[in-house]
């Protein structure tokens, strides 16, 4: 008897915890297509829409892979090092006195780094691949960049500062990957040796071929979770 | 174990329920945590710099003195993963786990990060001007005779550096000291061959005779030899190479041979004499020499059957050229150097010298050649510190309160001298005895170049060069420290460089033209060198002059019993913790012990006979006690042992030096009796005798290998027959 009260304890404790963890994180999750994340504070509040808009409201129509030049070339985006901005903004001397120019310039000085905030933090089991998604739009379906960033990213040329604006959740990922993406690449998946999960498209075997499939997006867990 | 009555069933349903708990309430969420995590970036970034993406450096390995070249993988400017270049001609490409360690090093939390200064029992931070000038103002007055430097195994430009800073106040105590250094070995080499280390071609060889080397696990440069060997069970012409391997306990390498065959601990002379007997080819006065060792004598001696004496001499006759190596197990006795000569005597009769022992190629730069050292180094500068000789003591690479024999008494006579610096990564057993303790940068953070001793084909210098920036802002170079000592001295000599790197620099790109650098600008020749890693020149090759003079070969009959210590004590050395500089490396601490499987402690290993007859079991905490202290460790009953030895490896237990290595396992250090080798001076590590006790305590041993408390020779893998009864030239 002993013992079942002990137990009951323990377990009563357990799901009390893990109820109010769960209430917690549900409040935060937000599921829709369009659903914006928190508005996150920046060391220096970085206009976008200034570098990257359009000309007729105010933007230097600066391409998106101008900065973000390491998306293109690995998994990881990263960020434009400090290096970057100084080699444009030491030249332009009608902005050198602006705030946000002076504190960049303080930083640079220093030879400190922005302590940037991420605001596409994806968790920690997820793998994200930018510049696998940049070949397939932009260098096979010459996309503009805009358009492929803006994909995951939102209208950012419309932002000051970054903010999210797509769930990146696995269901958001699924509801694009479920449309048809005929990779064209040569190859493709050995039946039998995929898994696949969610609303992944399910690997359909192709006219003419016995056991190649053309894949549609990733059919392996292994692809996102590494 | 538990007593609170909650038993292990009810905690994994407990544990269950719960983990469905949390899966149920965590399904659909995902945790993006948006504006939380800081994402910085370079300031300036190299072009060749793309986040997520890794940079390639070459460099060398620290972690043993084999001198094998690595490729050290570097990601947003943290190394991340080590591989072994594949241009080095000692390494291939390839690696070892104590090299991959090599992060865990780097990375090692308990690593010093500011000079320390010693404030009673602590040690007070302070910056590196002030340790300089400390270091100025206690070595002025004092005369260059009152000063020693002990180091371990220094090379390359750190050693010239060295010398020079030493001579720039005339002193000449420079004391060398590696505590498993083949300093026997090299004696005999040079008596059997002219050199302290020749080139072994193990892969030209046909029939490998081991007398305890170790060369798989931890002997001279395993990871060449290990590449050796393969090609040696492939066989040069197709034949199949046949390794036998003699030695009371089993090593990694002994495992691997066609033939184990145990031996009573230090009769191995013997053994190569009466094999030399069999033979019968020997001639002259090698013939006389031999003569009385015939197979009955020796077998009598050694406690190998006749009839293996007669197979092994059979298959060097049948097969030429073959391949005898001298180990640490021949080589730790009073008569060690007399069992290396014996040993190498049966190479000379086999014709071996010259087809499978080579003269070795030496680096032309002779002042950069590998200094060597062995205890009897150490038992000198421990006679002049009990002596009150030396003022001041410097120490950089070796761990002398750890690893000198117990009775040496190291620790006391440190401190007779006045003031004692440690050059150190962790604040080991002698860091914590010095005044001064400085911080050094791991290997993966400095510069420097390395002259490994033992050569393959070609000659080469290894170049060090950091694969990130300093992990802590306040640890400097070795070769950093030594350049501002030496400006103290001679300021106009060294003004020029202005730190370590510069004079490295300097000092390779005058030299280009030897280096293969004529046609090639200074800058160009630099980068070259730093891409690769490595410098290859043609080096010089010394001839192979030794003789076989067996005048004064005389090898003592084994002792009889002793009653009151009847066990001989053989301290042996695991392939990752090595002398105990490594052991705060959890991942060796985690390998297993390649033959008991043993993780994260000590053990003493016992034959099953012998274990029997003093009624212990596996598990039993025991007592070793020999004439100078004892220790208490775990029993595990080994097949792979001489019924009258018993083993405990070297490397744990540790008082000091970090968190992973502090408070596991036992020191056979302190228990081992201060018999040196008659000829060299040598610690003869093999040589103290114990007895065991048991305590009557009892502990379930953590290991790889089936389930607790199992024995290993518990099942029948494959048919075995008995050594007597294999014919040796069937089983290859």
């Amino acid at each position: 008897m002993h013992r079942f009260l002990r137990i009951s304890v323990l377990l009563t404790g357990l799901f009390a915890a893990v109820s109010v963890y769960a209430a917690e994180s549900l409040q935060t999750t937000q599921m829709t297509e369009d659903s914006l994340g928190p508005l996150v504070e920046q060391p220096i509040e970085f206009p976008h829409n200034r570098h990257a808009g359009d000309a007729g409201k105010g933007g230097m129509e600066i391409n998106c892979m101008y900065c973000h030049t390491y998306a293109r070339r690995s998994a990881v985006a990263g960020i434009p090092p400090l290096q970057k901005c100084i080699g444009c903004h030491q030249g332009i001397e009608s902005v050198r006195e602006a705030p946000r120019i002076k504190k960049l310039f303080e930083y640079w000085d220093a030879k400190k780094a922005v302590p940037w905030k991420k605001v596409h933090d994806l968790p920690d089991f997820v793998r994200f691949n930018h510049e696998r998604h940049i070949k397939r739009f932009v260098e096979q379906q010459n996309r503009p960049f805009q358009e492929v960033c803006g994909y995951c990213h939102g209208d950012v040329k419309e932002m000051t500062v970054a903010r999210r604006s797509k769930a990146l959740s696995m269901g958001w990922c699924a509801s694009c990957h479920q449309k048809d993406h005929a990779v064209v690449a040569e190859g493709g998946t050995q039946i039998g040796s995929q898994a696949y999960w969610y609303t992944f498209y399910k690997p359909e075997a192709t006219d003419g071929s016995t056991d190649v499939l053309k894949a549609k997006g990733p059919n392996d867990c292994w692809q996102c979770h590494k | 174990m538990m007593d609170s009555g909650f038993d292990r069933r009810d905690f994994l349903k407990v544990m269950g329920w719960s983990g469905a708990a949390v899966a149920l309430s965590g399904c659909g969420n995902t945790s993006i945590e948006d504006g939380k995590e800081t994402v910085v970036s370079y300031v300036e970034a190299a072009d060749f710099v793309i986040p997520g993406i890794g940079v390639y450096y070459n460099s060398s390995c620290a972690q043993c003195d084999a001198g094998c070249s690595i490729n050290g993988k570097v990601r947003e400017g943290r190394v991340l993963k080590l591989e072994g270049n594949p241009a080095s001609g000692i390494n291939n490409g390839k690696m070892c786990g104590l090299g991959q360690a090599g992060v865990q090093h780097h990375y090692n939390p308990d690593r010093v990060r500011e000079p320390l200064l010693r404030n009673g029992n602590q040690g007070e931070a302070i910056s590196w001007e002030k340790a300089y000038a400390l270091i100025a103002e206690k070595l002025d007055g004092v005369s260059g005779e009152e000063i020693a430097f002990l180091s371990g195994g220094v090379s390359g430009h750190l050693k010239v550096l060295l010398g020079n800073y030493l001579s720039s106040f005339g002193c000449k105590n420079h004391f060398v000291y590696e505590a498993l250094s083949p300093g026997v070995v090299r004696a005999a080499n040079k008596k059997a061959y002219g050199v302290e280390m020749p080139r072994y071609n193990i892969n030209k060889a046909k029939v490998v005779l081991s007398f305890g080397a170790d060369f798989l696990g931890a002997w001279v440069s395993p990871v060449h030899f290990s590449q050796q060997y393969a090609q040696f069970r492939n066989g040069a012409d197709g034949q199949r190479g046949v390794l036998i391997q003699v030695e009371p306990k089993m090593t990694l390498t002994g495992a691997n041979a066609d033939r184990w065959v145990p031996i009573r601990p230090g009769t191995e002379g013997i053994l190569a004499l009466g094999i030399i007997n069999a033979l019968g080819t020997a001639t002259g006065d090698i013939a006389a020499a031999v003569k009385n060792y015939d197979k009955v004598r020796v077998s009598k001696e050694t406690g190998v059957p006749p009839g293996q004496i007669d197979k092994i001499a059979a298959i060097l006759k049948l097969r030429s050229p073959s391949l005898v190596l001298a180990g640490g197990a021949a080589e730790g006795y009073a008569h060690g150097s007399q069992n290396a000569a014996a040993i190498n005597l049966l190479n000379h009769v086999l014709g071996n010298v010259g087809k499978t022992i080579v003269a070795p190629v030496t680096v032309p730069f002779p002042q950069m050649a590998p200094a060597k050292g062995n205890t009897a180094a150490l038992k000198s500068l421990n006679d002049g510190l009990a002596a009150g000789n030396f003022k001041v003591l410097f120490n950089y690479a070796a761990n002398p309160v750890y690893t000198a024999p117990g009775a040496m008494k190291f620790k006391d006579n440190m401190a007779k001298a006045e003031f004692k610096v440690a050059f150190t990564h962790y604040l080991d057993e002698t860091a914590l005895q010095a005044d001064l303790v400085l911080p050094l940068d791991s290997a993966l953070e400095d510069w420097g170049t390395q002259v490994p001793e033992y050569m393959t084909e070609g000659a080469q210098i290894n170049i060090l060069q950091p694969l990130m920036e300093n992990l802590h802002p306040n640890t400097r170079g070795m070769g950093e420290i030594l350049l501002a000592l030496i400006k103290q001295r001679r300021p106009e000599e060294y003004k020029n460089y202005e730190d370590y790197y510069a004079y490295l620099r300097a000092a390779l790109v005058q030299n280009k033209n030897a280096f293969g650098g004529h046609s090639m600008d200074d800058d160009t020749f630099w980068n070259e060198t730093l891409t690769k890693g490595i410098i290859k020149l043609a080096g010089t090759t010394t001839a192979l002059n030794g003789g076989t003079n067996v005048s004064s070969l005389k090898l003592p009959t084994p002792a009889e019993q002793d009653e009151q210590f009847p066990l001989q004590l053989i301290p042996s050395v695991n392939i990752s913790l090595r002398d105990g500089r490594n052991s705060n490396q959890p991942w060796l601490q985690e390998s297993p012990d390649p033959l008991t499987t043993i993780v994260w402690d000590s053990w003493m290993e016992i034959h099953p006979k012998k274990a029997a007859e003093l009624g212990i079991v596996e598990g039993d905490i025991v007592e070793v006690t020999s004439r100078v202290g004892s220790i208490k460790t775990q029993a595990y009953l080994f097949p792979g042992i001489h019924p009258d030895a018993i083993s405990i490896p070297i490397g744990q237990g540790h008082e000091a030096m970090g968190r992973y290595a502090k408070g596991y396992g036992v020191n056979p250090f302190k228990i081992i009796d201060t018999v040196f080798d008659r000829e060299t001076g040598e610690l003869a590590m093999h040589e103290t005798r114990v007895k065991v006790s048991k305590t009557g305590q009892r502990v379930i041993i953590v290991k790889d290998e089936s389930a607790a408390g199992a024995k290993q020779v518990r099942e029948k893998i494959a048919g075995r027959v008995s050594t007597d009864n294999v014919d040796l030239s069937k089983e290859v």
